[in-house]
């Protein structure tokens, strides 16, 4: 089965997933309570398209650490924003005899009611992408573009 | 829109996924003919109960990768084997400028047929170890601990 999150302390975290092949070149990543997520090759690596690859997931895991770091320092800042959507692209190269992902670039836009907080929700994206700590753990930059929108 | 992954060459190759925060700390990870994928914060930072969160796909990305990865390489090797599980543990640590994820623990168990494939086994898991691309891209250092059982 797979295990739960086991919290150390306050200062350290655990984090459990369980991946069960299931054929060719796919498996079902378990995490203890939630849904399922299948999982595969992309096909320019001889698998299918249906599955996320490890790839999508590597980049979303950094696209919803910014989302989920973004809404925390609005909170802070009490301010509020009325939608909030960001497209990632994440590259990845030849590096040396192996692949790595070289570079993320993360366009966000958001959209607010006043022109008021426009500032304030500059500074949150930047706060949010600053402590987005998914992106912080890995090893290749990422870049940001952000919009701006008043409804 | 979010589009699909794009080949720039054969040497590198671009994924894009897009998040659509829906409410509180929870939003829709989109990924182009993939099933859409309900995300948040995790509970430890006060998110909803039994959603994916970005901490689990950071870990998922790297455990799938290695199952990939061996997969491509018991094909190469020409053997095949029964099953395959993987419990991947990521650690997150607080460091001086907030969170990062500062160890993975990959726990691999594969099952072959016959005492013959079992050597190849123990170099397919080496190897994918060295060149899983999504552990590759990530700063911390990568353990694992494998077994491969005759049965």
């Amino acid at each position: 089965m797979a295990t739960q999150m086991i919290s150390l302390s306050d200062d350290s975290r655990e984090y459990s997933v369980k991946v069960v092949w299931t054929g060719g070149k796919s498996g079902d990543v378990l995490v203890s309570d939630k849904p399922t997520i299948r999982t595969g090759s992309p096909p320019e690596f001889g698998g299918t398209r249906e599955f996320h690859s490890p790839e999508d997931l590597f980049v979303a895991s950094a696209s919803v650490c910014f989302m989920d770091s973004f809404v925390v320092f609005t909170e802070k800042m009490h301010i509020r924003f009325e939608s909030f959507e960001v497209e990632t692209k994440g590259l990845m190269e030849k590096v040396g005899r192996s692949y790595e992902i070289t570079r993320l670039h993360m366009k966000t836009k958001v959209v607010i009611e006043s022109e008021d907080l426009r500032s304030k929700m500059t500074r949150a994206l930047e706060l949010g992408a600053k402590y987005c700590y998914v992106a912080n753990s890995m090893k290749c930059p990422t870049e940001h573009e952000n919009e701006i929108v008043v409804r | 829109m979010y589009s699909q992954v794009r080949t720039l060459s054969q040497e590198s190759h671009e994924y894009r996924v897009q998040v659509d925060w829906t409410h509180d700390r929870v939003g829709d990870l989109l990924v182009e003919e993939k099933p859409t994928m309900k995300v948040s914060a995790p509970p430890e930072f006060e998110g909803p109960e039994g959603i994916i969160s970005p901490e689990d796909l950071f870990v998922a990305a790297a455990t799938s990768c290695f199952m990939t990865t061996f997969v491509t390489f018991s094909k190469k090797m020409r053997f095949d084997f029964k099953s395959f599980t993987c419990q991947g543990m990521g650690t997150l640590q607080k460091l001086e400028r907030g969170f990062e994820f500062t160890k993975l623990l990959l726990k691999t168990k594969v099952v072959v047929d016959s005492k013959e494939t079992k050597p190849k086994a123990e170099k397919a898991l080496e190897l994918a170890g060295k060149y899983c691309l999504v552990s590759n891209s990530m700063k911390c250092p990568t353990e694992h601990e494998n077994i491969v059982i005759v049965g």
